[in-house]
């Protein structure tokens, strides 16, 4: 039956406004860096690339069929029917980066690399990956991480920042040792209140002061058991781009928290004040606010848990198939509360509910598996929508969630249109 | 996609050829477009309505108008045009994000007439507001 479907043009789909990936990187992005090079301009982590040969598109390669974003710093979404893959692929995986990458990671260089861990511990430890696959259980967990922005171009007014539609979202397997583990080897003092992450990418300012961004989680959040700090991504060093050679991967929290090119974790004894953990960045209004309201920064509070969520992976939007023959839909649900409840589709714009299958997650933060069969009676036009429930019975709204200035959380019920012919 | 079926049924029959015309423009409708949410009320300027505007390839793509190149060399320094062009704030936001780019990005602070250049610029061509 699902042979019969008919995929519309992936070509079109994949170029959201028409513009074609490549030329579009070599206009933009090579041009500006061109004009810059006359003038002398600060452009360090670009330069640095440049003289390893390197341009945006060398570092974008082996990635297939993403929507690009941005080119400096480079961000790029995942078509929905991209993810349909229980595990993402490194080819499909989104790209968000608030930085440049760095040197060690486009030369996939990890001598000398350590990880420290100091602060508010009882002993500060000073880690190569070695140590750390030595001392420490290596795992491999399959993990959702996801933007805190996914679904911010949906929201009006606008909010600043990439205009992420569903596809800033991936599952990978991750390997590495758990967080909790090396947390409490050093011994987390009773002060200890957040974690404050740090890596080794470039500013985009080319500011060697500067971080791009250092985030952190709550001390409760990492001495979970579900943190990694991770060396691996399905299988492979974590590619150049996702942050190699380690990375933090806090499941559950915006993708932020999951910092890159990890060197340093710093325990605090106050809530972390890095770069992006302040003012508007990753953080929600204390309290519901009617759209393009100006919130005091004073009352913005920090995101922790990523709401419930699902994604409608097959078929393609605008797919064809027979009138009155079941068709097989399907997807992927996920929840920063951890596993998900239920998923119900809807062929009649939400009037009436088709409880889905719904697979249990391999571990707790990947996300799982839902299927259905639908029948669409006649030949038209048809939208199914897919609604995930969480444990505490929190569901997807059928609408733009909560407006708030920087666009975070959009969690609204993902549609995609099917044609019964 | 099906594009020979159609194109040799509409050689048939005019009323397959309205039959095909709709089957495409069905196809073409993606419910996830970014746009406001289309289960609210429209508003009055979506985005999507606003008339092609001309842009210029050598500075980015950015936008013909007065103040496309101080915006241009201004930004770039930093980032790509494509983050530009894909906002669309409010006046407030912009002046926010202002401030935030000069005490926490490091943005190099232009004297105040090129500051009222670039920002009348980007309130112009990437907001909510008009």
């Amino acid at each position: 039956m699902t042979d019969e479907i008919m995929q519309p043009d992936a070509a079109e789909s994949a170029t959201g406004d028409g513009t074609d990936r490549r030329g579009f990187l070599k206009t933009t992005g090579l041009a500006a860096l061109g004009a810059h090079l006359g003038m002398n301009i600060p452009f360090a982590g670009n330069l640095m690339a440049l003289a390893q040969g390197m341009s945006e598109e060398d570092i974008m390669a082996g990635k297939d069929g993403l929507i690009l974003m941005n080119d400096r710093p480079l961000n790029a979404e995942t078509p929905a029917h991209l993810l349909d893959a229980d595990v993402t692929p490194y080819e499909h995986f989104f790209v968000r980066n608030n930085g440049l990458v760095p040197d060690t990671a486009l030369d996939q260089n990890a001598e000398g690399w350590t990880l420290t861990i100091d602060g508010e511990v009882d002993t500060p430890l000073e880690l190569s990956i070695d140590d750390l696959r030595e001392r420490f259980e290596v795992v491999t967990r399959r993990l959702v991480v996801e933007c805190g922005g996914n679904g911010r171009a949906f929201f009006q007014p606008g909010a600043s920042g990439n205009q992420w539609t569903t596809g800033a979202v991936g599952c990978a397997d991750w390997t590495g040792v758990r967080l909790r583990d090396v947390l409490n080897a050093a011994g987390v003092k009773d002060s200890a209140v957040y974690t404050a992450h740090y890596g080794n990418d470039p500013h985009l300012s080319g500011d060697p002061d500067k971080n791009p961004i250092s985030r952190g989680v709550p001390i409760e959040k990492a001495l979970t058991e579900d943190g990694l700090i991770a060396w691996e991504m399905n299988g492979e060093p974590i590619p150049a781009i996702h942050g190699f050679p380690l990375r933090v991967i806090i499941p559950g929290y915006p993708g932020s928290a999951s910092q890159k090119y990890l060197n340093r974790i710093w325990i605090r004894d106050q809530v972390h004040d890095g770069a992006k953990m302040t003012g508007y960045s990753y953080r929600l209004p204390a309290y519901p606010v009617a759209p393009g309201t100006e919130v005091p920064e004073e009352d913005m509070v920090i995101m922790t848990d990523m709401p419930v969520k699902s994604l409608i992976t097959f078929p393609q939007t605008g797919s064809e198939t027979p009138a009155g023959a079941p068709t097989e839909v399907r997807g992927h649900a996920w929840a920063g509360s951890g596993d998900i409840a239920s998923v119900d589709v809807s062929i009649d714009f939400g009037q009436t509910w088709i409880p889905a299958s719904l697979d249990p997650p391999k571990n707790r933060f990947a996300w799982q598996r839902f299927r259905a069969d639908v029948t669409l009676p006649e030949a038209g036009y048809y939208e199914v929508w897919a609604r995930a429930t969480d444990m505490a019975g929190v569901a997807q709204p059928p609408v733009v969630p909560g407006w708030n200035p920087r666009g975070y959380g959009n969690n609204m019920q993902h549609r995609i249109a099917m044609i019964a012919t | 996609m099906t594009v020979k079926t159609i194109f040799l049924r509409a050689g048939l029959l005019a009323p397959a050829v309205l039959a095909a015309t709709a089957a495409l423009a069905q196809q073409a409708y993606d419910p996830m477009r970014p746009a406001a949410n289309p289960l609210a009320p429209p508003t009055s300027a979506p985005a999507s309505a606003a008339p092609a505007v001309e842009t210029d390839p050598e500075l980015g793509n950015l936008p013909v108008g007065p103040g496309a190149e101080d915006t241009y060399y201004q930004c770039v320094a930093c980032h790509s045009t494509a983050i530009i062009r894909q906002q669309r704030l409010t006046d407030e936001r912009w002046d926010y994000l202002w401030t935030w780019m000069i005490e926490e990005q490091g943005m190099y602070e232009p004297e105040p007439e090129t500051t009222d250049v670039i920002l009348t610029y980007l309130k112009t061509h990437f907001s909510s507001e008009r």
